[in-house]
C-alpha cells in the first residue's frame, strides 16, 4: 500500500495537512489518520501523485522557521492556504474530502446518523420529530394560472 | 426469461430502460409487442444497493468518461462529469427524488409566450397541455403520485417543516409534500416508504416508483420482454430505403452483437441518445443519424438549478425521510415582470456529509467548509429548479480525441448558461435564503449547480423537419420506424422535474407505435 519513501514523521505532516484542510477542533486525530492513510494508499498506485507528495510535504515544511507538523492550528492554516492550487494539495483535498466525511466516527461527531434501512428507516423513529415550528400543510393546491 | 433471436427482425428494440424506455417497452410489452431492452448497465436491485453515498454514486453512475466545455462552472468544477445519470437498469429512474409536477400550458408554447429572447433558440412545442392531460393521468396513476387519483400525501418530515413554514411566513402559498411518486401507502404492489432517505442511491425497500420495480418486471411478466443488461448500443443501422434495420451492441463480453428490428426506440438520455445518432452516420446520413436538419445534440438543456442551505440553532436531522417531498410552486408561475422569463421551483433536499462537504463549495477546502459541516445536525436544505433557455451551440458532439472503453468518441457536452438562467438562479437562490431567514436560519449557503440530474432537448420535437429531431410522437422525421422516448425530445425544458412528463410522452408514443405496427406487421 504505502510507498517505503514515505517516513512515518512525513505521514504524521499529511495527518497535520489534513486538519488544517478541514479543522474540526472537536474531532480526534483518528479519522484524520485514515484520511491521511488513504492520501498514502492512492499515491502507493500513482508514481505521478507520489513524487508531488513527497515534494510537495518538503515545500511545506520550508514555509516557517519550524517544520510544519509542529505549527499551531492559526499558522497551519495560513501555510496551506498559500499553497491552494499546488497539485499536490488540490489531490490530497480531493482524496480527503471523501474519506473523512464518510468515516462512520466523523458522522457520529456530526449527528449524522448514516445507513437506516436495516434499522426500520425513520418512519418511527423521528423523520418528523421536529417540535420547534408549528406542523405545517402538506396539502396541494392547484395553482391559478396567471390571468 | 424471455429471450428472442438476433435475427428476429419484427421485435422492437429500445435503447435504454429507464423513464422513457422502461416505460416505453413495458406498454408495448403489455400489447403483444415483443421487445427488446438494451440496457448498458448491470442489472442492480434493492439489496445491491448501499445508503453510503461514495460506495452508491461508484456503482449506480453513468462514470464512462465525458468530456465539457462552455462557460458554465460545471466544466470548472466536475470536468469529466456533465451529468450525474445512471448506468443500471432502471436507469435514472433508480436515482431520481419522485418530484412529479406537470408542465403548465404556456410551457408548451415558450416561444409565443416569452417572445424572441436574444440568445435562446425557443420553440413552440407541437403538442398542447390538451393532449398531454390523459397521458399525465395515465402516468400518475402508473407512478403512484402522491395527492393525485386518490392517493395520499406524504407526511411533514423535518425538512419540510423548515421549509413550509418558512414558506408560510414569506406569504407563500402553493407548497405541499408533492406530487411525490413514492408510496405513502402500499399501492400497485410496492409498499410504503419506511422514510429512509437515499433517495438518490436506489431504493432498497422498492416504495419508490421506477421502471426498475415497476415497468420492466410488469414488462417482463407478458413474456414478451427480452432484457439484456451490460449490452451497450455502438450504432443503428438502417437499409438503403432509409428504414433503421437494428442496432450493432457490445454484449457483456465485449463481443459485437446486431439484434435486428422493427421499430428502434432510443431512449439513452439526452446525453447518450444524440451521441448513438451522430455515431450512426452513413452515407446516407453523413451528419449523423436523423440529423439532416443538424439539430442533433442541439439545444442541451439542464434546467437552472442551484441550492440553498440554511443553519439553524436547533436541530432539523433533513437526511430522515423522503429527501424531495416538498415543493414550493409560487416562483414557476407565469410573470415576467422578475427580470427572466420562465419559472421555478423549490424543493426540498438533503446531502449526507460526504456529499455536502465535496458539492457545498467545489474545490474549496478550510475552515469555512468543516465550520458549515460542523452545523449539519442543524442545517436544512432546497433545491431550486426552473426553465432554461435553449441555445443551438449548447450541445452534444462527439469528441475528437476522446474514446471510451469500446474505442467509441465520448460525448462532449458544451455550455453556456443564458443570461436569463443567472437572473433566475439568482432570484431563486434570494428567495430560498429569505424563506430559510423567516424561520430563523442564523446562516445561509448557497451552492451552484451539480452535475446535471435533468438532461433535457437535443432531438427536440419539432412541427417543421427544419425545426428539430423528432415529431409530434417523438418519432425521427428522417428515419419512419425510429423514434426516441427520453427528455431529450423536449422542445423546451418547462420549471417541472421531467420524469413524470417523460412518462406521460413514452406511454403516448407507445401507443402510437402500437397502432403504427399493427397497420405493418
Amino acid at each position: 500500500m504505502g510507498s517505503s519513501l514515505l517516513s512515518a514523521q512525513d505521514r504524521q505532516t499529511l495527518v497535520n495537512v489534513v486538519y488544517a484542510a478541514f479543522p474540526h477542533s472537536t474531532f480526534p486525530r483518528g479519522p484524520y489518520e485514515r484520511a491521511a492513510d488513504a492520501v498514502i494508499a492512492e499515491a502507493g498506485n500513482d508514481p505521478r501523485f507520489l513524487a508531488q507528495l513527497l515534494q510537495g510535504l518538503v515545500d511545506l515544511d520550508a514555509q516557517r522557521d519550524a517544520p510544519f507538523a509542529e505549527l499551531d492550528a492559526e499558522t497551519a492554516g495560513a501555510v496551506l492556504r498559500g499553497a491552494d492550487g499546488a497539485p499536490f494539495l488540490t489531490s490530497i483535498v480531493n482524496s480527503a474530502v471523501v474519506t473523512l466525511y464518510s468515516d462512520p466516527e466523523v458522522w457520529d461527531l456530526l449527528g449524522y446518523e448514516g445507513p437506516s434501512y436495516d434499522r426500520g428507516g425513520y418512519v418511527d423513529r423521528g423523520f418528523d420529530d421536529l417540535d420547534w415550528l408549528p406542523d405545517p400543510k402538506i396539502e396541494f393546491e392547484e395553482e391559478v394560472p396567471a390571468s | 426469461m424471455t429471450r428472442f433471436e438476433y435475427d428476429d427482425s419484427d421485435v422492437v428494440v429500445v435503447v435504454g430502460s429507464g423513464a422513457g424506455g422502461g416505460t416505453v417497452a413495458n406498454e408495448l410489452c403489455q400489447r403483444g409487442f415483443r421487445t427488446v431492452v438494451l440496457e448498458a448497465g448491470p442489472h442492480l436491485t434493492g439489496p445491491d444497493y448501499h445508503q453510503d453515498e461514495w460506495p452508491a454514486f461508484a456503482q449506480m453512475a453513468w462514470g464512462d468518461t465525458r468530456t465539457t466545455s462552455g462557460s458554465w462552472q460545471v466544466a470548472t468544477d466536475f470536468p469529466n462529469l456533465p451529468a450525474w445519470l445512471v448506468k443500471a437498469v432502471g436507469g435514472t429512474t433508480t436515482h431520481w427524488a419522485g418530484a412529479c409536477p406537470r408542465f403548465k400550458a404556456h410551457e408548451f408554447t415558450a416561444r409565443s409566450t416569452y417572445g424572441d429572447v436574444d440568445g435562446a433558440s425557443l420553440l413552440d412545442w407541437p403538442i398542447a397541455l390538451s393532449e398531454l392531460e390523459p397521458y399525465y393521468d395515465k402516468a400518475e396513476i402508473k407512478m403512484g403520485v402522491t395527492h393525485r387519483h386518490g392517493r395520499p400525501p406524504l407526511p411533514a418530515n423535518n425538512n419540510y417543516k423548515v421549509f413550509a413554514n418558512g414558506a408560510e411566513k414569506l406569504g407563500y402559498r402553493y407548497y405541499s409534500t408533492g406530487p411525490y411518486a413514492t408510496n405513502a401507502e402500499p399501492y400497485d404492489g410496492r409498499p410504503a416508504t419506511l422514510q429512509d432517505g437515499f433517495n438518490f442511491q436506489g431504493d432498497k425497500h422498492g416504495s419508490k416508483w421506477s421502471t426498475l420495480v415497476a415497468e420492466l418486471p410488469k414488462a417482463e411478466k407478458t413474456g414478451n420482454l427480452d432484457l439484456r443488461p451490460e449490452s451497450h448500443v455502438a450504432q443503428i443501422e438502417h437499409d438503403a430505403a432509409g428504414r433503421a434495420t437494428g442496432v450493432l451492441y457490445i454484449d457483456r463480453n465485449g463481443t459485437l452483437r446486431r439484434q435486428r428490428a422493427a421499430v428502434v426506440v432510443v431512449a439513452g438520455n439526452s446525453i447518450e441518445t444524440p451521441r448513438l445518432l451522430l455515431l450512426s452516420g452513413s452515407a446516407q446520413h453523413p451528419d449523423g443519424l436523423a440529423n439532416s436538419s443538424g439539430q442533433v445534440g442541439r439545444n442541451y438543456m439542464r434546467h437552472t438549478t442551484g441550492t440553498v442551505w440554511g443553519q439553524f440553532d436547533k436541530p432539523v436531522r433533513m437526511w430522515r425521510g423522503e429527501t424531495m417531498a416538498g415543493v414550493i410552486a409560487d416562483e414557476s408561475r407565469l410573470d415576467t415582470d422578475r427580470g427572466f422569463v420562465g419559472g421555478y421551483y423549490m424543493e426540498t433536499i438533503s446531502l449526507g456529509p460526504a456529499f455536502l462537504a465535496k458539492f457545498i463549495a467545489p474545490g474549496r477546502w478550510g475552515s469555512h467548509i468543516s465550520d458549515l459541516l460542523d452545523g449539519y445536525r442543524n442545517t436544512a436544505g432546497m433545491w431550486i429548479v426552473g426553465e432554461d433557455m435553449p441555445r443551438a451551440d449548447n450541445r452534444i458532439t462527439l469528441s475528437g480525441d476522446v474514446t471510451d472503453q469500446h474505442g467509441l468518441p465520448v460525448a462532449n457536452v458544451h455550455f453556456d448558461d443564458h443570461p436569463n438562467d443567472v437572473a433566475m438562479r439568482t432570484h431563486g437562490q434570494r428567495q430560498g435564503a429569505s424563506v430559510y431567514k423567516a424561520v430563523g436560519a442564523h446562516k445561509t449557503i448557497e451552492t451552484p449547480p451539480y452535475p446535471s440530474t435533468h438532461n433535457l432537448g437535443t432531438c427536440r420535437m419539432s412541427q417543421r423537419p427544419r425545426d428539430g429531431v423528432v415529431d409530434r410522437f417523438g418519432r425521427a422525421h428522417d428515419v419512419p420506424n425510429l423514434f426516441v422516448a427520453d427528455g431529450s425530445v423536449f422542445t423546451t425544458g418547462a420549471a417541472a422535474n421531467p420524469t413524470l412528463t417523460i412518462v406521460a410522452l413514452a406511454t403516448r408514443q407507445a401507443e402510437y407505435i402500437a397502432t403504427e405496427l399493427a397497420k405493418t406487421l
